[in-house]
Formats: structure tokens, C-alpha cells, sequence
């Protein structure tokens, strides 16, 4: 990863949230990537999406109303 | 003067000398321990140290050491001390990855699609990377165009860990002219590969 600072990680109530999400993403073309968690967010084994500030308002968009979104967080600590 | 306890650890095996010493340390004000060995000496040394203890070593011949150690005013007890039973050396051979499928576990693969993606993401991110991983049957879709972990693998690859990945299994699904990182591999390194391994890991 080139900047970690430059990206926020968008977490979900479910794992299946967070696949709907990226379904969606990706039929909008819109970059994102699927990680686990941020260990310093959550010791759970949850997955996450990390997307880069210059694209988080475009995706916060397209998701807006299709899928719960539980927060937004910085993905460095 | 009071007693010194002795402790004839020579011939225990890790973490003996050190749980060892530790009960007689917590009864006594002075303990000797006598070791055969560099690990428990540095373990029993480490030990000491933690607990506030003065420790002197005495070297008796070949790797056999006496470990005077005598409580100091701010003797701790009750600590937690983890034994460090590895000699030093790693296994032998390199560390090698397999990844025989596009998904990781059985019995959803929706699910499993998503933790595959997530440990290769992971694998990336750790300091102790492998120094080879191989992709084949289903795994080979993850070294060509399109797949999501790209960015990962390659970041990997450039940072050292080879990647090989099954000509056979690129044919099979006729992908092979998409494959984007690594290098087309045979059975003959594969089997190479995995049979030279010191530690060989499946997800």
C-alpha cells in the first residue's frame, strides 16, 4: 500500500452487508478493496471495505440506502 | 550466611532450568543454577533479570554454566516470564505458502472467496513474509488479470517472494496468456519446492 493515511475502511454490521457493498461497488466501478478489519478497530474476524479518501464520498454515495453502514474510520490508528 | 540453593538443571530440557530456578528463587535468597546449554543459560539469565535479581555466570567447560543469582532488595514475585524454548535457529528451508484454491475452507464459497482475498491481503501486510508461494488448481485465478489480490501479490513479489504458479492449471482454464504476476511453474519445481520447505502452509 502506497499512503495508508489516504484511506478509510468502512465497516458493516454483518459480513453480508459488506458483500452486498461490494457488489455494488463493483457494478459501479468504483475502486475498493475487501480486508479484514483493522486489528486497532476490532479484534473480531470481520472484513471490512478500505477506500481511499478521493473516492470515499462517490462510494459513501452508492451505497447510500442500499446498505447499513455501521462507521467510517481511518485505517492507520 | 544463608544456604544457597542448587539447582543441577544439566540435562533438563527447556523450559525445566527455568521453571526450575523460578521455584527455588521464589523459597531461597540465593540460588545456583547449573545449565548445559546457551538457550537455558540466556532463559534463567533472562529470568533473573526480570525479577530484579543480581546474576553471575561462571563458565565450567564446555557449554556448563553455573548461574549464581542472589535476590536483590526489589525481588518481584509472582511474574509472568515466558520461556523462550527455540534455539535460535529457524527450521531449515524456505517458507513456503501453497494455495491450491481461490477460496479459502470448505463448505461456502461465497465466504470462502472473501477469506481468501482477506488472508493474501494479510500475508502481504506481515513482516514475516514467505519466501515462495505457489498457486495451483482454482488457486491460479488469483495471479491473473481481473483477480482482486493483485495488488497484494505483486507488492509481495517485489519485495522478494517468489511466486509460482501451475502452467498446467493456467491451460486448464485457459488463462494463461492473463497471468499478471509470478512465473509460470512446473510440477518438478512444485514438488522441488514443497519437498525442501521448512514450514509449508496451506490456507
Amino acid at each position: 500500500m502506497k499512503d495508508k493515511k489516504s484511506y478509510d475502511v468502512i465497516l458493516f454490521k454483518a459480513v453480508s452487508y459488506a458483500l452486498k457493498a461490494e457488489k455494488i461497488l463493483k457494478k459501479e466501478n468504483l475502486p475498493h478493496k475487501l480486508i479484514p478489519v483493522p486489528k486497532h478497530i476490532s479484534s473480531d474476524c470481520g472484513i471490512c471495505l478500505m477506500v481511499h479518501l478521493d473516492m470515499k464520498d462517490q462510494v459513501l454515495t452508492a451505497l447510500q440506502d442500499k446498505v447499513d453502514i455501521e462507521n467510517v474510520r481511518p485505517l492507520t490508528e | 550466611m544463608a544456604d544457597i540453593k542448587i539447582i543441577d538443571a544439566r540435562g533438563l530440557s527447556c523450559p525445566q532450568p527455568v521453571v526450575l530456578t523460578k521455584q527455588a528463587l521464589e523459597a531461597n535468597a540465593m540460588v545456583t543454577t547449573i545449565v548445559d546449554n546457551e538457550t537455558a543459560l540466556e532463559n534463567v539469565k533472562r529470568l533473573a533479570g526480570k525479577f530484579g535479581c543480581d546474576v553471575d555466570v561462571e563458565p565450567k567447560g564446555k557449554s556448563v554454566y553455573e548461574i549464581h543469582i542472589v535476590r536483590g532488595a526489589d525481588f518481584k514475585k509472582d511474574q509472568d516470564f515466558t520461556v523462550s524454548c527455540q534455539t535460535g535457529e529457524s527450521p531449515s528451508g524456505p517458507f513456503v505458502i501453497t494455495v491450491t484454491e481461490d477460496k479459502m475452507g470448505r463448505g461456502n464459497d461465497e465466504l470462502g472467496t472473501v477469506l481468501i482475498k482477506a488472508f493474501i491481503h494479510t500475508v502481504a501486510g506481515q513482516a514475516k513474509k514467505p519466501d515462495v508461494m505457489i498457486f495451483y488448481n482454482t488457486g491460479v485465478k488469483l495471479t491473473v488479470q481481473g483477480s482482486d489480490v493483485l495488488d497484494d501479490l505483486k507488492q509481495m513479489e517485489s519485495e522478494g517472494v517468489q511466486i509460482l504458479v501451475c502452467g498446467t492449471c493456467l491451460n486448464y482454464f485457459e488463462i494463461k496468456e492473463k497471468l499478471a504476476v509470478g512465473i509460470v511453474s512446473n510440477m518438478y519445481d512444485i514438488v522441488e519446492t514443497m519437498s525442501s520447505a521448512g514450514r509449508l502452509l496451506t490456507p
